[in-house]
């Protein structure tokens, strides 16, 4: 699986407004343009799954994810913060490159985990990629994990 | 959607990652790509914080759903329950106020919840 075939431009977000971890788990879930209830009740899921644990990786990456009813494939939405957003990480580093993913709880329960596989094998090699700081539209974004991915 | 539709979504899914935190390989996985899940008790603490918004009846429904399946609604994809995989009576795949309206599958007793496509 790549990443780069999961990946929808109208699903990546490069100049996130969000300054709290709350507003921006709110900002990546209205990427994925779900209904306003089944937005709330996803704000609230991945809001439990960091009670339960950060789920930011360190060097400005974090990969919040949840299983979810109310979706009905695995959904993958990116944002990336210019400033940069305090999330709990391990390193105690502001996150600047976040990956939503959320899958339905019926299914193939082996894609889930391999898309966040996919999706942390993918996100540390970005961390250290400079060229993600110049990426200017969601499609040059597709085309540089592209490159990543050769 | 129903308020408490929209609870009993959220209960099932923070049971999905209690389940999931809970289960030695999950969480073996999710460890290795560098991912904790530490902090259960917080979890617990929501789930009891959402129960407690729960009208009695559907309480008392809940509970009994958890307790056989562990899970309390199901999906409905294609007409079918997705807790038991039973085809769901048309009248009612079709109503218009699915989601509006608390519907529980004939034949398990599992509340359903239509997926958006």
């Amino acid at each position: 699986m790549k990443l780069s075939e999961i990946l929808a431009p109208r699903r990546i977000a490069l100049d996130l407004k969000a300054k709290t971890k709350d507003e921006v788990l709110e900002e990546l879930v209205r990427l994925l343009r779900l209904s306003s209830p089944a937005r709330k009740t996803l704000v609230k899921t991945l809001l439990a799954r960091e009670e339960l644990g950060s789920t930011g990786v360190g060097n400005g990456v974090a990969i919040p994810h949840c299983r979810s009813l109310v979706v009905s494939k695995v959904l993958v939405a990116v944002g990336r913060s210019k400033r940069g957003i305090s999330f709990k990480s391990p390193d105690g580093k502001r996150v600047f490159l976040f990956f939503l993913i959320v899958a339905p709880p019926v299914g193939d329960p082996g894609e889930y985990l391999v898309v966040l596989g996919t999706v942390a094998q993918a996100a540390k090699i970005l961390a250290k990629d400079r060229r993600i700081k110049k990426v200017k539209t969601p499609r040059e974004f597709i085309k540089l994990i592209k490159e990543i991915e050769k | 959607m129903n308020p408490q539709l929209q609870i009993l979504i959220a209960l099932q899914d923070i049971l999905s990652l209690i389940r999931e935190a809970k289960d030695p390989s999950q969480k073996r996985a999710l460890g290795r790509m560098g991912f904790k899940m530490t902090n259960l008790e917080a979890l617990e603490q929501t789930r009891e914080n959402l129960e407690d918004q729960l009208s009695p009846a559907i309480r008392s429904q809940y509970a009994r759903a958890k307790k056989r399946y562990g899970r309390i609604v199901a999906p409905v994809i294609n007409g079918i329950c997705y807790g038991c995989f039973v085809k769901i009576p048309s009248a009612i795949d079709t109503a218009e106020d699915r989601n509006q309206t608390l519907y529980r599958c004939e034949n398990c007793g599992m509340f359903l919840f239509w997926v958006e496509k």
